[in-house]
C-alpha cells in the first residue's frame, strides 16, 4: 500500500537545480517553514543534475526526487537539455518538473512547456515575492498535488 | 345624331376653320369619328387630284385607302397627337404616293374631330432609299476598317458611320447620323467642305483629299484628344460626300512630346552646365569641339586638344587594351554607352569619371560623330563612400548601445536580486535586533535596492521596447485603448480617475506597442494629476488622409514649455523622487515606440491647466 505524504510520512524529496548559493539558500530559507517535511538536494549544473538523476558516481546513494525545480541558465549543462533529457528518459519523465528561473522571455516559456515541463515560474525580483513563490510551490506541488508514486525498487 | 347637318347649321364653325387650313402648307383634311371628310383645303384637293366640293361626305378611304380610318376611333378617344405616320395616298386617278401625316384631334361645338395634315413624302422616300442602298454598299466597306470612319455630304452633315467612330467618339450611330461633323470635330473639317465664294468646287475637292490633318475631336461627354485624318472624297448622286478616316493619336502625341522634352532636356544639359565636360568626336575618336567643363575637368585648352585623339583621356593601361575604341564601337552599335572609371587629366592626375558616349547620325543614318559627355565624380563617390560608412558605423553603434542596454540591464538584474533579497532578509529577521543606526542604514539599503530594481526592470523595457517590432496587424485602436485601461485599473480606481474617449480608427500598428504607448500616457496623466480628480480624454483626427493623431488629454498639473522636449529624454525627469517615484523612462520609451512605428510624439501644455500628448502615426492603409 502506498504511503501517504504528510508530516508523519516519509519526507518528500526535492531536487533543486540552481547554480547561485544566494538562490539556493534563498529557497531552503523559504522552505523552512513548509508544512511537508522536505528533504531539499541541490545540484549546482546540469551535469550534476542528470547524475544526481540517474544515481551514477558519487551520486548512487542519492534518493530519487518527487519533484524538481530547474532553473535554466546553468553552466555546464543547460537547464534546457536537462529538461529535454529528463522527459526523454522513460524512467524520469513522470517527475514533475518546475522551471524556476529569471528569464521571462517568451521563447524560453514556450520552448519549455513544449518540452513538457510541469509548471514554469519567474523568479519574481524582490524577497517578498520569491517568498510567495517559493511557498507557492510548496503549497501547491507539495501539499494539494497528487505527486505520482514511486516506483517499487 | 347627323353630324353632316348639324355642321351646315353652323356655318360660325366652318367659316373659322377654314381659313386656318388654307394657310397651311400642307394638305389638311377635318375627318369625323366615322370616318367621313368633313372640310378640306385646297392643298388636299390639288394632292389628291380632286375638285373642290368632291370631297366632303366622301369617306377618307377614298383618298388614303389603309391605316387612316382605322386609326380615328383611338386617336379621337386619346385626344392627342400623333405625328409621323408614314402612310400612302390615293389620287383620283387611282396612282399612290407615299405620305405621313400629323393626326391632330380637336374638340367642337360637335364633338371631337380630326384633322390630319398631310405631307407628300415621295422625294424623301427616292432619297432615303437611294441613302439605305448606298449605306448598304459603304457599310461593309467601313465596319472592315481599323479606324473610326465618318461620311460626311456637303452640308457638313454626317450620313455614315461605323462601329468604330461610335466608340471613339462616345455615341450611339443614331445619335450622330445627320448631325453637323462640327459637333465631333468642330474644327477644321467642315470648313473644307464648302466651295464657297473664294474657291471653285473643284478647288474645294480638290482640298478635300489629304492625309495626315491633324485636329482635335470632341466625345460625346465634352472631352477632346487629339485626332488624325484622312479624307477622300467620292462624286455622288447626292453630291459630294467626303469619307474621313479618323485616327486616334493621343499616345503618338504623348510620345511625341516626351522625345522633344528629352531632346530638350539634352540640349540644355550639354550647353550650359559648367560641372560637365561636353566633347564632340568626329567618327574616328579625333575631338572636334570642347566647352569650358572639359577644359575645367581635363585641363586642356580647346586650342591644344582639338584634332586629337580622345583616347588620350585615359590612363595607359585602358589605351593598351583598346578600350577606347572599344567604347566608340558600343556606342556605334547602341546609339549610346555609359561608363564609370578612372580618367587622365592634362597633368597627369587621376580622376573617377562618370562618360556617356552617344553615336550622332544625320538623318540617313550615317554616323557624323560621338558626343560625350564627362562628369568627375571623384568628390562625389568619396563623400557616398563617407556617408555610407558613417551611416554603416552609426547603425553599428546604435545597435550595440541597445545591445548593451539590453545586456547590462538583464545582467545586472541578477547581483542586484541578491542585493536586495539579502538586504530585505536583513532588514526582516534583524530589524530592532541592532542598534537603531543599523536599522536606518538597512533600511537606506532596502530603499536604494528597490529604485534601482525599478530602473533596470525599465531600462530592459525601454531596450526592448521597438527592437523586436512584432508583425504589423489591423489593429482597433479602441481595443488597444481598452486594453491599456485594463492594465492600469487598479490606479485608475486608487485615484477616482475617470478615462473616456471619442471613437478611435483601426490602424495597421503593433497592437503591444500602442498598447505600452497609451498605457504609459495615461498613467502619467493620473500619477501627474492637479487639484482636481483626474480626468484623461483620449482621442483621434486624420491628419491630410496620411496619418492619425492621437490625443492624451489631462487636467493635471502641466508642464512648462521650457521642459517640452527634455520630457523625452531617457532619465530626464521633472520632479524628485520623494514628491514622485519614477525612472524617467516611460515618456522616453513612447517616443521611442512611436518613433519606430513611424510617428512623431510632442506634448503642448500649460501649468496647472493639464497637459495633452500628441501622437502621430501612418494611417497604414492596405495596399
Amino acid at each position: 500500500m502506498m504511503e501517504p505524504y504528510g508530516p508523519s510520512a516519509q519526507p518528500i524529496e526535492v531536487l533543486l537545480v540552481e547554480d547561485s548559493p544566494g538562490d539556493v539558500r534563498l529557497t531552503q530559507e523559504a522552505l523552512k517553514d513548509a508544512k511537508v517535511h522536505i528533504n531539499l538536494q541541490v545540484a549546482r549544473d546540469g551535469i550534476e543534475a542528470m547524475s544526481l538523476l540517474k544515481q551514477e558516481g558519487e551520486f548512487a546513494k542519492s534518493s530519487r526526487p518527487d519533484l524538481i525545480l530547474l532553473d535554466l541558465n546553468l553552466p555546464k549543462k543547460d537547464g534546457r537539455e536537462v529538461l529535454q533529457e529528463i522527459k526523454d528518459s522513460p524512467t524520469l519523465k513522470s517527475i514533475p518538473v518546475v522551471i524556476l528561473t529569471t528569464s521571462s522571455s517568451n521563447t524560453d516559456i514556450l520552448r519549455s512547456y513544449m518540452l513538457h515541463a510541469n509548471c514554469y515560474i519567474t523568479k519574481p525580483v524582490n524577497l517578498d515575492g520569491f517568498l510567495k513563490v517559493v511557498k507557492t510551490i510548496d503549497g501547491f506541488w507539495l501539499s494539494v498535488v497528487k505527486l505520482p508514486p514511486r516506483p517499487q525498487t | 345624331m347627323n353630324l353632316n347637318s348639324n355642321l351646315h347649321e353652323n356655318t360660325e364653325w366652318r367659316a373659322k376653320y377654314r381659313g386656318l387650313l388654307e394657310a397651311s402648307p400642307d394638305a389638311m383634311v377635318v375627318v369625323n369619328p366615322s370616318g367621313e371628310i368633313v372640310l378640306l383645303n385646297h392643298q388636299a384637293e390639288k394632292q389628291f387630284g380632286h375638285l373642290r366640293g368632291e370631297l366632303p361626305g366622301e369617306k377618307v378611304a377614298g383618298i388614303i385607302p389603309q391605316g387612316l380610318a382605322e386609326r380615328l376611333f383611338a386617336e379621337t378617344m386619346s385626344q392627342q397627337s400623333r405625328s409621323g405616320i408614314e402612310l400612302n395616298g390615293q389620287r383620283k386617278d387611282g396612282t399612290e404616293f407615299p405620305i405621313e401625316i400629323v393626326l391632330n384631334p380637336f374638340e367642337t361645338a360637335e364633338g371631337i374631330l380630326v384633322t390630319p395634315a398631310i405631307r407628300e413624302i415621295t422625294e424623301r422616300k427616292t432619297a432615303e432609299k437611294h441613302l439605305a442602298e448606298m449605306e448598304a454598299k459603304y457599310r461593309g466597306l467601313l465596319e472592315a476598317a481599323p479606324d473610326a470612319m465618318v461620311v460626311v455630304n456637303s452640308s457638313g452633315e454626317i450620313a455614315l458611320l461605323n462601329v468604330q467612330a461610335e466608340k471613339q467618339f462616345g455615341y450611339r450611330r443614331d445619335e450622330l447620323l445627320g448631325q453637323k461633323i462640327k459637333s465631333i470635330i468642330p474644327d477644321g473639317f467642315a470648313e473644307r467642305l464648302v466651295a464657297d465664294g473664294t474657291r471653285t468646287a473643284a478647288e474645294a475637292l480638290a482640298q478635300q483629299i489629304g492625309t495626315g490633318i491633324e485636329l482635335i475631336g470632341r466625345r460625346k461627354d465634352g472631352s477632346t484628344f487629339p485626332i488624325e485624318i484622312m479624307l477622300s472624297p467620292l462624286e455622288s448622286a447626292d453630291g459630294i460626300l467626303v469619307t474621313a478616316a479618323i485616327r486616334d493619336i493621343t499616345e503618338r502625341k504623348r510620345v511625341e512630346d516626351s522625345l522633344r522634352n528629352s531632346e530638350e532636356r539634352f540640349r540644355l544639359m550639354a550647353s550650359g552646365v559648367k560641372d560637365c565636360a561636353n566633347v564632340m568626336l568626329d567618327p574616328e575618336g579625333l575631338v572636334v569641339s570642347w566647352n569650358e567643363g572639359a577644359e575645367r575637368i581635363k585641363g586642356y585648352r580647346a586650342e591644344e586638344i582639338i584634332g586629337q585623339p580622345f583616347s588620350r583621356f585615359y590612363p595607359a593601361e585602358d589605351i593598351n587594351n583598346g578600350k577606347p575604341a572599344r567604347e566608340l564601337a558600343r556606342a556605334r552599335v547602341s546609339g549610346s554607352i555609359e561608363d564609370q572609371g578612372w580618367r587622365v587629366r592634362k597633368d597627369g592626375t587621376r580622376y573617377l569619371a562618370n562618360v556617356v558616349i552617344t553615336a550622332l547620325r544625320d538623318e540617313n543614318g550615317r554616323l557624323r560623330g560621338f558626343g560625350k559627355i564627362t562628369r568627375d565624380i571623384t568628390e562625389r563617390k568619396d563623400s557616398e563612400e563617407h556617408l555610407g560608412k558613417t551611416m554603416a558605423e552609426l547603425k553599428r553603434s546604435n545597435d550595440e548601445l541597445e545591445q548593451f542596454a539590453y545586456v547590462a540591464s538583464h545582467d545586472l538584474q541578477e547581483p542586484l536580486r541578491m542585493v536586495a533579497s539579502y538586504t530585505q532578509l536583513l532588514a526582516q529577521r534583524y530589524k530592532g535586533r541592532l542598534d537603531s543606526d543599523a536599522d536606518e542604514f538597512i533600511a537606506y539599503a532596502v530603499d536604494g535596492c528597490n529604485r534601482m530594481q525599478g530602473l533596470i526592470q525599465d531600462l530592459l523595457s525601454y531596450s526592448r521596447a521597438g527592437a523586436s517590432t512584432g508583425a504589423m496587424h489591423r489593429t482597433s485602436c479602441e481595443d488597444a485603448l481598452a486594453r491599456a485601461v485594463k492594465n492600469l485599473q487598479a490606479t485608475i480606481e486608487a485615484s477616482q480617475a475617470i478615462v473616456d474617449h471619442d471613437p478611435l480608427p483601426a490602424i495597421v500598428t503593433d497592437e503591444t506597442q500602442l498598447v505600452q504607448v497609451f498605457q504609459n500616457l495615461i498613467g502619467n496623466a493620473i500619477k501627474y494629476r492637479g487639484a482636481e480628480l483626474p480626468h484623461v480624454h483620449i482621442s483621434a483626427t486624420r491628419e491630410a488622409g496620411e496619418e492619425w493623431i492621437f490625443s492624451v488629454g489631462d487636467n493635471g498639473m502641466g508642464i512648462e514649455p521650457q521642459y517640452f522636449d527634455r520630457i523625452f529624454v531617457l532619465f530626464q525627469r521633472l520632479h524628485g523622487q520623494r514628491e514622485y517615484q519614477g525612472t524617467g523612462i516611460g515618456l522616453a520609451m513612447c517616443k521611442k515606440i512611436v518613433d519606430r512605428l513611424g510617428g512623431r510624439i510632442w506634448v503642448e501644455s500649460q501649468l496647472t491647466k493639464g497637459s495633452t500628448f500628441y501622437f502621430a502615426l501612418p494611417a497604414g492603409e492596405q495596399k
